[in-house]
């Protein structure tokens, strides 16, 4: 299957000479869920703000179908959307302004805007809440609107940062439904967790990185071949990579 | 597609109606009529201070620094939000225009801070380098042009990834200022010309090629956003309560002894005001300034007994002003719901306001001691200090936090 997002030898940190990350390759191709995982601290979310063309590299490079972001700014940016950690909403915006805003920015006719939104709004039982402002929102429901906002696009490439946190049980069986969904008509998920259960459910294969590296990457079958556990389940042969136990 | 334009337009205009809003409240409060005050004096003082500065006096040097950090620091508020960090990324190409237009403010209220600034400095520039009226229009032309190649290229350079490579720009665009006004001020002006043949190599040449090399440094951008809108509510925070101010902290570490305290129950509070004090925001600064000044009026206030009174103001306007401090913790559930009594915090932030009073006095009465040698006097100003923390303190807390809360 033809890859979506390409890191090639990627190294990148917020000071000159002082990388975070140090020479990361990996790939997302079509139809695949890639669960990117790691200590607090590891790089995953610097690694990400290099795949968001928010960081620049200091050396290697990361390409989504083909390009990188200084190529095309604009096709790049719009082949995915980004789920962040925290929720950042606007307090001014409506929960249905804040669609409305996403819509826009991605270019969607309003007539696909409007055929995605409703059951979208159902699913994840928001839709009697269109009207609502960010400050009456719980964390789980401002989560919920970032999520809204990044499904409703239907972008190449979902890049999904810890995306359970304060979600409900329902919420998160919906979101996975939905990306399991996406996945199987051909998109790419890029997925940071902590929830390893899950991670080991959902995703085809798993990225671990460790203090800027990545120090293990495969399927489930090959990070227990790699790391000689036999029949372990992830959350083991993580904990068995934390501890530095593979070089 | 998302309207960028229509998006900042919508923008300013938020943010000038808050600006007024916080001014109208500003002018409302007692606190403007005594800066009105301190206009009037300090005007008077300024003429007085011309007279007195000597023949010699390196005016073309001091004003030549002071023009030059004026024009190399040059914020450009683009009010970007948290928000936009995720969904504006879509539209990085089309922010151009949302930018171009937040260059545009910044270039017309930073031409216009430039010439307040080279009004104020004008009775100097007239005693000792040239009066008229005319080279105040060139001077001032001059100055203004530099203000605006700097914001200019300053944007260009907000591209560049790292902040240690800003930093280098930075410094060069000092060294390209200080030169530049340096000649305006000896009045040199087929040398300001090159000048201007340098800067157009700079803007061009050098300055111009990051946009072709790096994209927005997003993250940088909202974070000065982020820092000048604090900027802004800390100085309307003097006279009025801000909600939305979010105190930096700094970490200060060779003051880390001062906020140390044993490990016993009753001293929680304290360690945490203290702890707060320190490094959070503004407060330290706060505290040393408000010392200075008081300093100053010691100073200049003819000696004798009423200079306790002077003192004892000076107590109120540090009590007054660090109540801020115990307000902002006013919403931090774990405060609130600490096993300790309403009344014993209160009464742990009297106690440490008590002894930053006390320091105060101390050196109030010190200074004042070695300035009259009349050191009865000198003695009862720490004795006011803690007066005033015995008295007056713990009503005036007890007012201000049920008012607050």
């Amino acid at each position: 299957m033809r890859p979506i997002l390409e890191v090639k030898d990627l190294t990148g940190g917020y000071m000159p000479n002082q990388p975070v990350i140090h020479n990361l390759n990996f790939s997302v191709k079509e139809s695949e869920i890639v669960g990117l995982i790691g200590l607090n601290g590891a790089g995953k979310s610097t690694t990400i703000k290099h795949v968001l063309g928010l960081m620049e590299p200091m050396s290697g490079n990361s390409k989504i179908m083909g390009q990188t972001f200084r190529d095309e700014p604009e096709i790049y940016r719009s082949q995915f959307t980004y789920i962040p950690e925290m929720p950042v909403l606007y307090d001014e915006l409506t929960l249905w302004e804040h669609l409305e805003l996403t819509a826009m920015a991605y270019g969607l006719e309003e007539q696909t805007f409007l055929t995605r939104v409703r059951p979208l709004l159902e699913e994840f039982r928001m839709d009697n809440k269109i009207k609502w402002f960010p400050n009456q929102f719980s964390k789980g429901m401002k989560q919920k609107v970032m999520i809204l906002c990044a499904l409703l696009v239907e972008p190449r490439l979902y890049i999904v940062d810890e995306p359970f946190v304060g979600l409900d049980p329902l919420g998160i069986q919906s979101f996975l439904e939905y990306m399991v969904a996406f996945k199987n008509s051909g998109a790419g998920v890029l997925m940071s967790t902590h929830i390893l259960s899950t991670a080991e459910k959902y995703c085809d294969r798993f990225l671990i990185m460790h203090e800027g590296r990545l120090i293990l990457s495969g399927t489930l079958g090959e990070l227990r071949e790699r790391s000689g556990l036999k029949d372990a389940t992830l959350d083991e042969i993580y904990l068995y990579v934390a501890r530095g136990k593979v070089s | 597609m998302i309207d960028v334009k229509k998006l900042w337009r919508k923008r300013r205009n938020a943010h000038l109606t808050q600006t007024l809003k916080y001014f109208s409240l500003m002018a409302n409060s007692g606190l403007i009529v005594s800066l009105i005050l301190l206009i009037v004096v300090g005007s008077i003082y300024y003429a007085k201070l011309l007279k007195a500065l000597p023949e010699s006096f390196p005016a073309v040097l001091i004003l030549t620094l002071l023009f030059s950090f004026w024009l190399t620091k040059s914020p450009i508020r683009t009010l970007l939000k948290e928000g936009d960090l995720v969904f504006l990324l879509p539209v990085e190409s089309g922010m151009k225009q949302y930018f171009s237009q937040s260059l545009s403010s910044a270039i017309a209220s930073g031409s216009f801070m430039t010439l307040f600034l080279f009004t104020l400095t004008w009775p100097i520039v007239q005693v000792f380098i040239i009066d008229g009226w005319k080279m105040y229009v060139v001077f001032a032309f001059f100055l203004i042009t530099a203000k605006i190649f700097n914001l200019y290229v300053s944007w260009e350079e907000r591209r560049l990834p790292y902040k240690s490579h800003q930093l280098n720009y930075r410094i060069m665009r000092f060294i390209v200022n200080f030169v530049y006004v340096y000649l305006l001020f000896n009045e040199a002006y087929i040398f300001l010309i090159a000048m201007f043949a340098i800067m157009y190599v700079l803007k061009n040449f050098v300055f111009g090629v990051f946009r072709k090399v790096h994209g927005y440094q997003w993250e940088m951008l909202l974070a000065e956003e982020q820092n000048l809108k604090m900027k802004g509510y800390r100085l309307v925070n003097y006279f009025t309560d801000v909600p939305a101010l979010k105190q930096t902290v700094h970490k200060r570490p060779w003051l880390n002894s001062l906020g140390s305290f044993s490990f016993k129950k009753k001293n929680v509070m304290t360690a945490l005001f203290m702890k707060t004090f320190i490094r959070s925001g503004d407060y330290l600064g706060l505290y040393i300034r408000l010392i200075l000044i008081g300093f100053l009026f010691l100073y200049l206030i003819p000696a004798g007994w009423w200079q306790i009174a002077v003192v004892i103001l000076f107590f109120q306007m540090l009590t007054l002003q660090l109540f801020t401090l115990y307000t902002q913790y006013r919403w931090n559930v774990s405060f609130i719901i600490y096993p300790i009594e309403s009344d014993g915090k209160q009464a742990a932030f009297v106690k440490w306001l008590r002894g930053l009073l006390l320091l105060q006095g101390l050196l109030y009465g010190v200074f004042y001691g070695l300035l009259s040698g009349d050191w009865v006097i000198a003695l009862l100003m720490p004795v006011a200090a803690f007066g005033y923390s015995l008295f007056r303190l713990p009503s005036m807390t007890k007012k201000h936090i049920t008012l607050s809360s």
